[in-house]
């Protein structure tokens, strides 16, 4: 009597766990899924990372209410818009041209007109360091920028040095080199005004790019 | 019999704690909120939808729904490499 209690409940207890809470392949979301699919197909994980994700959230949601049969009707039809909508968002966006994931470094700090960082700096750059043994997979770019006072040539040649100094970082503290590339881009990316004090504050980054 | 009683017991607390049924579905998503804290990859994305789903579905009373939501919240999580 006991064991058959004791396998009934594991059977329960076994099923209940995989209760058809989704039904993805619903003919329902055909649409949906052809959209996400095509936005993925197009690089929109990588190039339109948030859209996708709603995307893709929105298809999810819409599997969980079409299981739910005539519960929620509009809501679902609402989700399997938004799915489609934000797909066909981040495909296109992804068509246009994908531009890398960057990851900002804020609080980098050299001394005047040089590359030598400064020890204000090593908070930042610790995490840097963190973040690229967690994600052990990624390759980056050390990007640096100046904003637009002083020549081109002279601020490309600091960005070069600065974004050079920021890798070396990197390596002594244990990030494999063949990760890491370092490149200058001068006053040529600016992200702000270089008319205001602010905006060329801003305009002076070291930024991460993720190549892969 | 007693192996029986011992196995029983074994399901009822260790299953319950493996599938994290003793954690709520707002520390659960909390959590994945302060680990995704700086990181935008599509799967950081991804997870902090899923949890936000989660809370909805709980919010409506649907907790299998919340649960599973939830779970695919910390696995998308776990693909997108923690915090910057």
């Amino acid at each position: 009597m006991i064991k058959h209690i004791v396998i009934a409940a594991a059977a329960a207890l076994s099923l209940s766990a995989c209760a058809p809470y989704m039904n993805l392949g619903s003919s329902e979301l055909d649409n949906a899924r052809k959209a996400v699919a095509d936005a993925k197909a197009a690089g929109a994980e990588k190039c339109a990372p948030k859209l996708q994700a709603e995307a893709v959230a929105s298809l999810y949601w819409a599997a969980h209410e079409v299981t739910e049969r005539g519960v929620h009707p509009d809501e679902n039809a609402e989700l399997i818009a938004t799915a489609i909508a934000k797909a066909n968002a981040a495909r296109a966006k992804a068509i246009k041209g994908c531009t890398p994931e960057i990851i900002k470094l804020e609080g980098v700090y050299f001394d005047n007109d040089s590359a030598k960082l400064r020890p204000a700096s090593v908070a930042t750059l610790d995490k840097a360091v963190a973040t690229l043994n967690r994600r052990a997979t990624i390759k980056v770019e050390v990007a640096a920028h100046t904003d637009s006072s002083g020549s081109d040539a002279y601020n490309l040649s600091l960005s070069e040095r600065r974004a050079a100094s920021v890798r070396d970082y990197l390596v002594a503290h244990g990030i494999d080199a063949a990760r890491l590339t370092s490149k200058g881009y001068g006053e040529t990316q600016p992200i702000a005004s270089n008319a205001t004090k602010e905006g060329r504050a801003k305009n002076r980054r070291v930024e991460l790019r993720v190549m892969n | 019999m007693r192996i029986l009683f011992m196995l029983t017991a074994l399901l009822a607390f260790a299953l319950p704690a493996q599938a994290k049924l003793f954690t709520s579905i707002e520390e659960r998503s909390d959590a994945i909120t302060a680990e995704l804290q700086g990181n935008n990859n599509y799967h950081a994305n991804l997870a902090r939808e899923l949890a936000s789903i989660a809370s909805e579905e709980k919010g409506q009373h649907d907790l299998g729904a919340a649960r599973v939501f939830i779970k695919m919240a910390e696995e998308e999580a776990a693909k997108a490499g923690g915090a910057k």
